[in-house]
């Protein structure tokens, strides 16, 4: 087990180098100058861009921290190969950067933006567990009955709807029609979390932005628990135990959901981290100061440091949900053996 | 990752996993005739495949009624625009007019060429390179193997949508870059889907036979392999098309799609969403457009995989 | 509140760690007296304002630009001298009386007030406006500021801007109260420019202590924060005790971050936010429900929805490479005027924007001068003239009435433009000009911008100081930095140089009058239409005034 999860890390790092170098490779060719954006529409003078530039390390500057001139005067770009092992350097000492356009300390930003992608994301993986595997269970064991057929519609449809559209739509029903139906006596909230003065009580704020965000992956919990169940129903040891007499109840929830929940419990657990990436289009509908919604607008930005700050955070968060994962399975499952799995 | 986009990624994805049950040689004739019939007895199929061609039929006839009976979908009288600014859904516009006074389902069927395109163009692109790439590494395995997948690891390690708007960022904005984008981001699920195809079939006697006969490697994935790995392929493209069109969709809500004024349906949304308290069907009506014909793709690739029996882990 | 003598809290990154319950923790320690433990805002009984705010960039001064940022700093920052809207003049803050100019126009000598104080209880003096003046200018800043260019008609700015010097050679302290500065060239708008929230004082403990500052700016305006920044959340400011003017009626302001102005405008409906945006499309709605202000620009009971003209003008310009538009071709200037007659401003701002903002006359909005003397000729609807100017200017129409003019809109696509675009895009197309959009982000617009990529772009100029002179020299003026479409008239250069000297602020306007409309007679870009505000106040408001450079004048608002 401790060689498989070295064998994972180890792994990892190639990975986690490829996304970086990818990022940083793309900070060389895409457009736009990060440093002239700061002044927006307006010019930016050259001794200060140049200033600026030197601030953050861009360009080459001495020990004193004043700027050096090659023999044309001109100021000399810091090589894209030592800004990225600079990179490495500060992110092993635990320093992210400071951000271009806001002058901070990118790690504080990120400590002020993520608690809420992970505040929403447990909400909503809490949606999920309990609303997918109830609906999976009752569409598998009614087969072809009603119930079946609305969760088999209700999560098709879930599945191929754009979330931010179901963002919008929730918003429509929930913030303004509810509030017009009910004559301005009741309504959610649609926007924002809850401030130090909120309009709602506070734990209202979650529930249309964890609907949104769970929504997909609801529907994907549900059909994976009922074909699962349908798949343990036919197994032998459940028709041995149909033989013995024993009542459906008690096959379904003392033996066949054990084994059936297992690959759920899995996929769970995986979806939670992809929630953890940040929901970049859930937290622009719903203006939810998360992860997603910060690393989107620093690309837009061109806030190289935020950008490369936040995805370094996603991916090593994401990498370490999906080892546990794995893990746990191997514990959940015992004829699973982590050590001959070739991929994944 | 069968939708991967969209704020929820379908991490342990179906179709990326998908194994072909049988894998024998020379069964494909039989296999399709089956196929078919299987296929028309599934009737949620036959009505996505119906939807599906009507789409395409309007939207590939448009130019030649929709402008002259709807209106046209980019332009509006700047001298009337005021009056016929934001009208609400009747007769003469069944789904009402925007802040220019353009007809929306004018819009709407505009935006359906640009979505269907989007989802048939991107999923060929990565098709292609997942094809290519799954080949590479578990025909030639050994250290082909290691390099592709730890690429593929990594594309799919980054945030799915942050990679997509970080391309276009690089790439610029435009229909034909959103393609692109879509298309070189998809290849690690086909790559893995082909490659364990590959796997299963490549210790075969017929493969050692074709092999002993002196047939090229090319020639052994592309006569042999292939054809027998198509029907997990095909079943993971049409899955594929939905995911495409969704994120152009999204793209486009966040302005980074097509370029005004020609419509899509991403962006009537975003237009849609600034009057979510006034004329709400500005909204809804271009949303309805995505959620049926994405459900038709996704109701035609289970018909497809039920028909062609490809076994899909999770499905 | 009254303790003046707190110690400034210092917000370091360990306690910041925790994430949102550290920064609880570090708020609780902040407090300094008369603030309710319910996150800082005081007791309901006080007169505080709720203003809805979106987040700011910088609070602190020596990088304050945009509204929100300038919003908090106005509040809690004053300067030598403030605009008088009154009398569309700079008039003394914390300088006693006006400046004295030396003979040659170059040495402005300020008198300072006496006893004025900051937060912390220190004085303000020459030095300490010396020191936020250095901050500003200085390329050691952990991020430098950009808006340093303020001072760049001081003379030793280039010097010490350039980190070749620590002596900002125009700055002197001839006494406690005396500050005396030195310009490069004469410049008769300089009070003017000490009017910017950003050349404000700072004591000693922003140069000990610049993390923390930048989180809690302690300046010497009429309120103060009471705790560090909360980003994304708010910012709390209370009446400052020991300010040296006339005391704020309000207790404080607080600052509620939003990032959606309807989020903003549905708390302002149910009655807790005192100020808000009002969302697109609901701005008749809103002017039915709650009155129009008179002035446009304050707010009281009953007058509620400010719509005044801003200080900015939204215009398209054209790439000065464009085979049409641009330098090369002679009859550029007729073209760029045939556009201008063929767009329909007062369509585009009535179906966009429900009459919200105003239809552009020329490059200056009224709101700064109003003269009639301003306004351009071509800028107006007249597609008759538009189609006669082309056809004079050799592009006479076709069989099928098009004209051989290609034009492409550029602009940048995650800015909402588009609507915009495709109106002007139909009113050209109208007069027989095939044109065409192209929409990059705005990162890459921005560079195309520069690298003159472009055919007909957009911008908005948003002033710095609330001067003509500030619509004309960095648009117009040969080579001035804004001047991406390259305009160069000769006569214009000299009578903008002359007018920066004239001493007399009638006079000048009268020079700056007569420039502007000699450069609109080129149309070097083309005006749309002038931003204005779309706010509205509370009932509760007596009176509240939010003027056209997105000042809110929180000293002299009333609560009932």
């Amino acid at each position: 087990m401790l060689r498989y999860i070295l064998k994972r890390i180890l792994q990892f790092i190639p990975v986690f180098l490829g996304v970086t170098l990818i990022l940083f490779i793309m900070q060389n060719v895409v457009p736009g100058d990060p440093i002239k954006l700061i002044a927006g529409e307006k010019k930016m003078d050259p001794q200060t861009e140049m200033n600026i530039r030197a601030a953050h390390g861009l360009i080459v500057t001495d020990e004193n921290g004043n700027i050096v001139f090659d023999e044309n005067g001109d100021t000399i770009e810091t090589p894209l190969v030592s800004r990225y092992f600079n990179y490495l350097g500060n992110l092993l000492q635990g320093d992210l950067g400071t951000s271009y356009q806001k002058g901070r300390d990118v790690r504080d930003m990120i400590f002020e933006a993520y608690p809420y992608t992970v505040q929403i994301a447990l909400v909503a993986i809490v949606l999920e567990a309990i609303v997918g595997v109830g609906a999976g269970i009752i569409s598998a064991i009614k087969r072809y009955s009603f119930w079946d057929i609305l969760v088999t519609l209700t999560t098709s449809m879930l599945v191929a709807m754009p979330a931010f559209w179901l963002g919008l739509l929730l918003q429509l029903f929930f913030g303004i029609w509810l509030k017009d139906a009910t004559g301005g006596a009741f309504a959610l909230p649609v926007s924002g979390v809850p401030g130090p003065h909120p309009q709602f009580p506070g734990w209202m704020y979650y529930i249309l932005p964890a609907i949104t965000l769970a929504a997909v992956s609801t529907a994907y919990t549900a059909r994976i628990m009922r074909s699962q169940l349908v798949e343990v129903m036919n197994q032998d040891y459940i028709r041995t135990a149909k033989a013995k007499g024993l009542s459906k109840r008690s096959i379904i929830f003392h033996h066949a959901l054990k084994n059936a929940l297992i690959p759920v419990v899995t996929y769970i657990g995986m979806d939670f981290g992809a929630m953890l990436a940040g929901a970049i289009l859930t937290e622009t509908v719903f203006n939810w100061p998360g992860i997603g919604q910060q690393t989107y607008v620093a690309i837009t930005q061109r806030d190289w440091p935020i950008v490369m700050g936040s995805i370094t955070v996603i991916v090593v968060v994401v990498m370490i949900i999906n080892l546990i994962v794995d893990v746990s399975y191997a514990f959940l499952d015992p004829r699973i053996r982590l050590g001959n799995k070739s991929e994944k | 990752m069968q939708y991967p986009n969209l704020d929820s990624v379908n991490v342990e994805g179906a179709p990326a996993q998908a194994v072909k049950r049988d894998g024998q040689a020379g069964k494909s004739r039989t296999l399709w005739g089956d196929a078919l019939k299987r296929l028309k007895k599934n009737k949620l199929a036959m009505f996505a495949i119906v939807w599906i061609l009507l789409i395409v039929v309007i939207a590939v006839t448009a130019d030649l009624w929709v402008p002259q009976t709807l209106g046209d979908p980019t332009a509006s009288d700047t001298a009337t625009m005021a009056s016929s600014s934001r009208l609400a859904p009747s007769l003469e516009h069944p789904f009402g007019t925007d802040t220019l006074g353009r007809d929306v389902l004018s819009r709407v069927i505009y935006g359906a060429r640009i979505s269907l395109t989007v989802g048939i163009v991107a999923t060929g692109i990565s098709t292609a390179i997942g094809l290519v790439m799954g080949a590479l590494a578990a025909y030639y395995g050994g250290i082909w193997d290691a390099i592709i997948m730890r690429l593929a690891d990594t594309f799919l390690a980054f945030p799915y949508t942050l990679f997509v708007i970080a391309m276009i960022a690089v790439m610029g904005d435009g229909i034909q870059n959103v393609f692109i984008a879509i298309g070189i981001l998809g290849w690690p699920s086909i790559a893995r889907v082909f490659r364990s195809a590959i796997l299963s079939v490549k210790e075969s006697d017929y493969i050692d036979a074709a092999r002993s006969m002196g047939a090229s490697d090319i020639r052994i994935i592309a006569r042999h392999i292939f054809p027998n790995s198509v029907a997990s392929i095909v079943v993971y493209a049409t899955m594929n098309i939905g995911g495409a069109i969704l994120t152009e969709a999204a793209l486009s809500f966040l302005g980074l799609g097509v370029i005004p004024p020609d419509p899509s349906w991403g962006t009537l949304i975003q237009e849609g969403q600034k009057f979510l308290q006034t004329e709400p069907w500005l909204m809804i009506l271009p949303g309805l457009a995505i959620l049926t014909t994405v459900l038709a793709f996704t109701l035609l690739g289970d018909g497809l995989r039920d028909a062609l029996d490809v076994k899909m882990k999770d499905a | 509140m009254a303790d003046t003598k707190f110690t400034q809290p210092v917000m370091g990154r360990r306690t910041f760690i925790g994430g949102t319950l550290a920064a609880g923790a570090v708020a609780a320690l902040a407090g300094c007296g008369g603030e309710s433990k319910d996150g800082g805002k005081p007791a309901s009984g006080d007169k505080v304002m709720n203003f809805y705010l979106s987040e700011p960039a910088f609070i602190d001064p020596y990088n304050a630009q945009e509204n929100q940022g300038t919003a908090v700093v106005f509040a809690t920052f004053d300067g030598l001298m403030e605009w008088d809207w009154d009398t569309a003049s700079p008039v003394p803050a914390c300088a006693a009386e006006a400046p004295t100019v030396s003979e040659d126009g170059r040495v402005y000598t300020f008198k300072l007030r006496e006893g004025m104080k900051f937060h912390n209880g220190d004085p303000v003096d020459a030095e300490s406006f010396i020191r936020g003046w250095k901050r500003v200018a200085s390329p050691k800043m952990e991020a430098p500021s950009d808006i340093c260019y303020h001072l760049a008609p001081v003379a030793g700015y280039k010097e010490f801007n350039a980190g070749d010097t620590e002596e900002f050679a125009g700055l002197k302290a001839v006494d406690e109260l005396t500050l005396e500065v030195t310009l490069t060239d004469p410049m008769a708008d300089f009070p003017a420019v000490c009017c910017h929230p950003g050349l404000a004082p700072v004591p000693q403990c922003a140069l000990d202590d610049p993390k923390a500052f930048l989180e809690r700016p302690i300046g010497n305006g009429p309120f103060m924060l009471t705790e560090p920044w909360k980003h994304n959340q708010y910012i709390n400011l209370a009446k400052f005790e020991d300010y040296y003017g006339d005391a704020p009626k309000l207790d404080g302001v607080y600052m509620s971050i939003q990032k959606d102005p309807d989020t903003a405008f549905n708390e302002f409906e149910a009655g807790s936010m005192d100020f808000a945006a009002i969302p697109t499309g609901k701005i008749k709605k809103t002017v039915e429900k709650y009155g129009k202000s008179e002035d446009g620009f304050t707010s009281t009971p009953g007058k509620q929805v400010m719509l005044g003209t801003e200080l900015s003008t939204y215009f398209l310009i054209p790439s000065p490479t464009d085979p049409y538009l641009g330098k090369d071709n002679p009859k550029a200037s007729m073209v760029r005027r045939a556009l201008s007659l063929a767009i329909d401003r007062q369509n585009i701002v009535d179906t966009l924007f429900e009459g919200s903002r105003m239809p552009a006359t020329s490059i200056m909005p009224t709101s700064i001068d109003d003269s009639p003397e301003n306004v351009w000729e071509d800028c107006k609807y007249d597609p008759e003239a538009a189609a006669k100017l082309l056809d004079e200017a050799g592009y006479p129409a076709n069989g099928d009435g098009k004209r051989d003019i290609q034009i492409t809109l550029n602009y940048n696509g995650d800015g909402d433009h588009g609507d915009l675009m495709s109106a002007v895009q139909l009113n050209l197309e109208k007069v027989g000009i095939t044109v065409e959009q192209s929409t990059v982000e705005w990162a890459t617009y921005l560079t195309q911008l520069s690298e003159k990529n472009f055919c007909l772009g957009r911008l908005g100029w948003t002033a710095d100081y609330p001067t003509m002179d500030n619509f004309l020299y960095p648009n117009f003026y040969t080579g001035a930095d804004n001047n991406y479409e390259e305009y160069s008239n000769p006569e214009a250069d000299k009578l903008m140089l002359e007018a920066r000297q004239i001493k007399d602020e009638e006079q000048r306007k009268a020079a700056c009058r007569k420039i502007c409309n000699l450069i609109g007679k080129d149309m070097p870009v083309i005006p749309i239409m002038f931003y204005a505000h779309n706010y509205v106040g509370s009932e509760r408001m007596k009176s509240f005034k939010y003027d056209a450079q997105a000042k809110p004048h929180f000293q002299t608002a009333e609560l009932a």
